[in-house]
């Protein structure tokens, strides 16, 4: 047994646990986005760090061993602004918006990404019940809007925006002719919450986006059937993340109260990597390098998995070079959504 | 600068070089095969045969990585990580020859970058594709050649030439293809005890490179020709690096005489002045022969200059005296290679003294009561770390010899490993002894391939002679030593990133504890220690750790070896007792500053430590006092700057250095270090504010907080004390002024009035910026200018000046 104190507190714990641990199972907290409990510790992302007050060093909590007669510290201011600055560091090359532009300028904050992907799967029940869900008592505003959204969507810059506004009020009126709706629906709009923002786009990586539709899609303007509607919402182009509201880098984001950097860094191009036959998608660019999905597949020599390729400031997760990404991952792609703290690893669906 | 004076047409330059050969197609999976075959399956050894396979197809293609995931246990995972992770390895083809120009600090300080530009402009490579048109000439800029005294260097395949001008690009690229890569032999050295006299010729890196090849077989042609009764012996480093190539001749009556930057055609009038040739006709030639006799020479001697000799003694006084030789001891005596000499002069006496006369505690009390300390950088004393090593319980032990010296600007390493094998593998043995150890790996970077074959021929010779292997000295303990060549990763001079890159993973330090001494390579204790640590090792079993302890300051004892380069007078491997200050080293050793310009600052400690002003110069050599100024000892790199150089833009050269070589793991250090480097990027072009600076600092704060390893902890040191002591140099630069004329985007060249028209910067420019125009001042085109200082070197009246842009 060793004793050390953490944060003024005494403690008397076995040898060989990591600062995390015992911080942990004594209800400290202490931020993570690289650590899993199940994998072995890689400390990358430092938004663990602790001092030793001792040696006066800062140390990475997941991985640093408890010592004899240590006096840990987690919660100082001067530790706030390092874990914040970790976070911060980590923004600045997270070329990727939380939410979709057209979902940000509307005035309803209605989710437009949901409503298109609803509509050109086809399932139009759910279609309803979120545009109930979005009207409330005020009533579609989508009339009397000059249409933010469409001025704001991205596929304007390929060719035409995506007739946003006329799918959205076909849809309510599709209600009010008494198109069945059940159950209640109630997505309040959200606390304002941290928003991640890409910064200049290149016309190359304009493309990339383009890989979330259809090869062809036959553009619509007028939304005069469900048809029409499906077919036109197939030119959206998925600018939401897949983890919006599933992201521990936007919750820590937020837990800080931090700002999207601005003036973003760029790593390596945006680019949207799909397998076409298990549906997992790799966004590189919201991509934080915390290894947890190589460390996830390290010892299943049974397919091949995602590694490290490059050294430095230009490493980055990729499919080995010797293999193809559609043949990667074959049985473990959601396991590596699962355990991707970003957006960065993703089904498609 | 070996080179001769071609007279070849101009005109011919760069058309028709030879009718290059296309390498034929190779059957990639044979070759993979076979380097299979040699190495084994195991993923350990990936690195190992990663190197092979491309060291037969000259690039990787992707073929054969996929074959070796056939045919070993490797995963396309750890191959892909690995391959992509050290510098050594290629993953596009290359030109047929690879041009590597270094970018050391010296080479830095003393222009590579306009060196490396003028290659690509002369073979016509532009940055993205790596190849020149034709597929025979690649451009590899390399960390650092270790030939800091040469600076600038430039390697061609394993040809080097030194003190490179950007005017001779093209001459340089016609020697090479003229001459090739022609192996020179070296010719063995004699045996016959009754000679004349001993010729010795320095073959360091340094000698090789400036010529010592060649000269060592035109002393056979010369001997052979006349007959001569002498003995040729190569030997290892002087550490007088910067006057290469170096000749001894020690007659019988045991008069020495040294010449420096000897040529080939000089040799023979050498010789013959000194020797007597066995035939009266060729004794009276001999004796008409009157030649330079220098030593340490200011500028290279070329006429019938006599140096007195008190003056000669007086110059090796100055830079030999205040040196105390322990890991370099018998530097310039030992032949390298030869295990009878190291022991003649008192070698494996340490060893055979631990393991009869001696046992592992008070070996170990031997080594904590002298004081030793890491020389890698940190200075962790040496004999707690052995002591830790030996409590350490499991089976096998290891001890590792890291020889990763990646800094650039420094290469003691190098120099100790290449000319004194045996004594750093008499350290290894020691230390194993004295750990319990029975396997010892030697880590040397790929970079250093004479290092490794010398220290290669002396395990050999080791095990010949029994001091490795089973039962040594008929002893129960035996110990076996190997090499593992690193593959281009300054990282892995980190012990837990060594020890990561040799299992065959990449390089990625990770946290201690767990020390290497308790779980190290293959989780087994594992004691790493630097190259010079262990050269002194044999030396304080020998004299007793109080001879140690007795030189040096409070904390900090014994010697330490540096690599003195930069704007030096007298630059070369210097070995000082610990306490002597800068200035001393500055101005006695290496003979002030060159060229009249006024001696600014020192850098010490690569890429890790900082840059210690000329006012600070008293600081005396010591692991505390060097860390309190903001420096560090690191590994032994010291570069001498003057008024020329600029502060802002050393310390962009270093964290440019640091942010390639992060291993990209934690984020302070991966993305940290970017937005430093941007932020001084901003200040080198004038585009920077008062306010970056002040978030510079900060974020080096940071950094120096946040990363998990020495190298990210240290990364900031070069910009800290940069804006500790030259902060209004920083300053100047947010107002587009750089006073030392060296950021490019606050300069301009402009011809002033004593030009006398003779057209020869015009005709030399590269970009046709200056107009020809006979007889009359000449006129730079600013907007066409590209600033590459050709037209200053060929100017024979200094007409050409640089300025403010703003002027």
């Amino acid at each position: 047994m060793i004793k050390l104190k953490i944060d003024n507190a005494d403690y008397e714990v076995q040898e060989g646990l990591t600062i995390l641990d015992i911080a942990r199972s004594a209800g400290i907290k202490i931020p993570t986005l690289c650590f899993n409990e199940k994998l072995p510790h890689f400390s990358s992302c430092m938004v663990c760090m602790v001092k030793d007050q001792k040696k006066g060093n800062f140390l990475p909590s997941c991985s640093a061993l408890a010592q004899d007669g240590m006096d840990i510290d987690c919660s100082s201011d001067e530790l706030k602004s390092l874990r914040q600055k970790a976070i911060e560091l980590l923004l600045s090359e997270h070329r990727a918006e939380c939410e979709a532009p057209c979902k940000v300028v509307c005035p309803g904050g209605y989710n437009i990404p949901r409503m298109n992907r609803l509509l050109s799967a086809k399932n139009f029940e759910d279609a309803f019940q979120l545009s109930v869900s979005q009207i409330k008592s005020s009533g579609l505003m989508c009339p009397d809007c000059p249409g933010y959204c469409e001025n704001a969507c991205r596929r304007k810059k390929i060719d035409n925006p995506v007739s946003i506004r006329n799918m959205q009020i076909f849809v309510s009126q599709q209600i009010k002719m008494g198109n069945s709706v059940t159950g209640q629906h109630y997505i309040e709009k959200s606390a304002k919450r941290f928003a991640s923002h890409i910064g200049k786009i290149e016309p190359d990586e304009l493309q990339e986006w383009l890989k979330e539709c259809k090869d062809v899609v036959k553009r619509v303007r007028e939304i005069s059937d469900l048809t029409s509607a499906a077919m036109e919402s197939e030119s959206c182009m998925h600018c939401d993340c897949r983890a919006v509201d599933n992201c521990r880098l936007r919750d820590i984001a937020d837990e800080f109260s931090i700002k999207d950097p601005r003036g973003k860094l760029v790593n390596s191009p945006i680019q949207k990597k799909i397998n076409i036959n298990t549906g997992l998608i790799f966004e590189n660019a919201k991509c934080i390098k915390c290894g947890l999905c190589v460390r996830l597949c390290e010892d299943s020599t049974d397919e091949p998995a995602l590694c490290f390729i490059n050294r430095g400031f230009v490493s980055i997760i990729s499919e080995p070079l010797t293999e193809d990404f559609n043949d990667i991952l074959k049985t473990k792609s959601k396991e590596v959504v699962d355990i991707c703290p970003t957006g960065a690893l993703s089904n498609l669906k | 600068m070996y080179i001769e004076e071609l007279n070849t047409d101009k005109s011919k330059i760069l058309t028709n070089y030879c009718e290059c050969e296309q390498i034929s197609p190779m059957d990639i999976t044979s070759v993979v095969d076979e380097v299979v075959e040699l190495t084994g399956r195991d993923p350990e050894k990936v690195i190992l045969i990663l190197q092979e396979v491309q060291k037969r197809l000259n690039w990787l293609p992707s073929e054969a990585l996929k074959h070796i995931c056939k045919v070993t246990d490797i995963t396309p995972e750890q191959i892909s990580g690995v391959s992509t992770f050290y510098s050594q390895f290629r993953h596009l083809p290359v030109g047929k020859h690879t041009i590597k120009i270094c970018a050391g600090t010296a080479c830095h300080v003393k222009g590579s970058p306009l060196i490396s530009e003028a290659f690509k402009r002369v073979l016509k490579i532009d940055n993205d594709k790596n190849a020149s048109p034709d597929n025979l000439f690649s451009i590899e800029e390399v960390a650092c050649l270790g030939c800091c005294t040469l600076a600038p260097v430039v390697q061609i395949d394993g040809k080097t030439y030194g003190h490179v001008k950007p005017t001779q690009a093209d001459e340089i690229i016609r020697d090479f293809l003229i001459s090739g890569n022609q192996p020179v032999n070296t010719p063995e050295s004699d045996i016959n005890e009754d000679i004349d006299a001993e010729i010795r010729v320095g073959i360091g890196s340094c000698c090789v490179a400036g010529g010592s090849k060649e000269i060592l077989s035109e002393i056979d042609n010369v001997k052979g020709k006349y007959n001569l009764n002498i003995r040729l012996k190569p030997v290892g480093c002087v550490g007088v690096c910067n006057q290469t190539p170096l000749m001894e001749i020690v007659t019988k009556e045991n008069i020495h005489s040294r010449y420096t930057n000897v040529s080939k055609q000089q040799v023979e009038e050498i010789l013959l002045k000194h020797i007597r040739p066995r035939s009266l006709n060729k004794r009276i030639k001999g004796s008409i022969n009157d030649l330079v006799d220098t030593f340490l020479s200011e500028e290279k001697l070329s006429g019938q200059v006599n140096i007195p000799v008190e003056l000669r003694e007086k110059y090796l006084n100055n830079f030999l005296n205040h040196q105390v030789h322990i890991s370099t001891k018998n530097s310039g005596v030992l032949s390298p290679e030869s295990y009878e000499e190291y022991c003649l002069s008192g070698g494996f006496e340490a060893l055979l003294k631990c393991i009869k006369e001696s046992d592992q505690k008070s070996i170990i009390k031997a080594i904590t009561d002298s004081g030793l300390r890491g020389r890698g950088g940190a200075g962790f004393p040496t004999g707690k770390k052995w002591g830790i090593s030996l409590l350490a319980t499991g089976n096998p032990k290891y001890v590792i010899c890291n020889g990763d010296e990646g800094d650039p600007g420094a290469f003691m390493d190098r120099m100790l490993l290449e000319s004194f094998p045996y004594r750093v593998i008499e350290g290894m043995i020691i230390a194993g002894f004295a750990t319990g150890a029975n396997e010892g790996i030697f880590y040397i970077r790929a970079e250093y391939p004479l290092a490794v074959t010398r220290v290669r021929t002396a395990i050999k010779m080791c095990y010949e002679n029994g001091v490795l292997g089973k039962n040594i000295y008929d002893s129960a303990f035996s110990f076996n030593a190997k090499i593992f060549e690193g593959a281009g990763a300054f990282v892995c001079g980190e012990e837990t990133a060594l020890i990561s890159s040799l299992e065959g993973k990449r390089g990625t330090p990770h946290l201690r504890p767990p020390y290497p001494a308790v779980s190290g390579f293959r989780g087994q204790p594992t004691l790493v220690n630097n190259v010079e640590t262990l050269s002194i090792v044999p030396w304080i079993i020998m004299n007793g750790s109080e001879a140690l302890n007795s030189v040096g300051t409070e904390k900090s004892k014994g010697t330490k070896v540096f690599a003195l380069a930069g704007k030096i007078s007298k630059g070369g491997l210097i070995e000082v007792p610990m306490g002597i200050t800068i200035r001393e080293i500055v101005e006695n050793i290496g003979d002030g500053i060159v060229n009249g310009n006024t001696f600014k600052a020192v850098q010490i400690g690569g890429p890790s430590g900082g840059c210690i002003p000329a006012s600070k110069a008293d600081t005396p050599i010591d692991y505390e006092e060097l860390t309190k100024m903001g420096a560090m000892m690191g590994s032994g790199g010291m570069v001498v700057l003057d008024n020329t150089d600029c502060m802002v833009d050393m310390a962009k050269y270093f964290l440019t250095f640091t942010h390639k070589q992060s291993c990209g793991k934690c984020t302070f250090c991966r993305i940290g270090t970017k937005h430093m480097l941007n932020i001084i990027t901003g200040l080198t072009e004038g585009k920077a504010t008062l306010e970056d600076i002040n978030e510079l600092e900060k974020l080096c704060k940071y950094v120096r907080d946040g990363s998990l390893c020495g190298l990210g902890k240290t990364s900031p040191n070069p910009v800290l004390t940069g804006l500790k002591y030259f902060r209004e140099e920083y300053e100047e630069h947010t107002r587009g002024i750089c006073r030392a004329n060296k950021c490019r985007d606050l300069i301009k060249y402009i011809v002033n009035d004593s030009c006398t028209g003779c057209t020869k910067c015009s005709q030399e420019c590269p970009v046709k910026a200056i107009p020809f125009k006979p007889y009359e001042k000449h006129e730079i085109d600013q907007l066409i200018c590209t600033k590459c200082d050709t037209c200053r070197i060929v100017c024979p009246e200094n007409s050409i000046e640089i300025v403010n842009i703003n002027d």
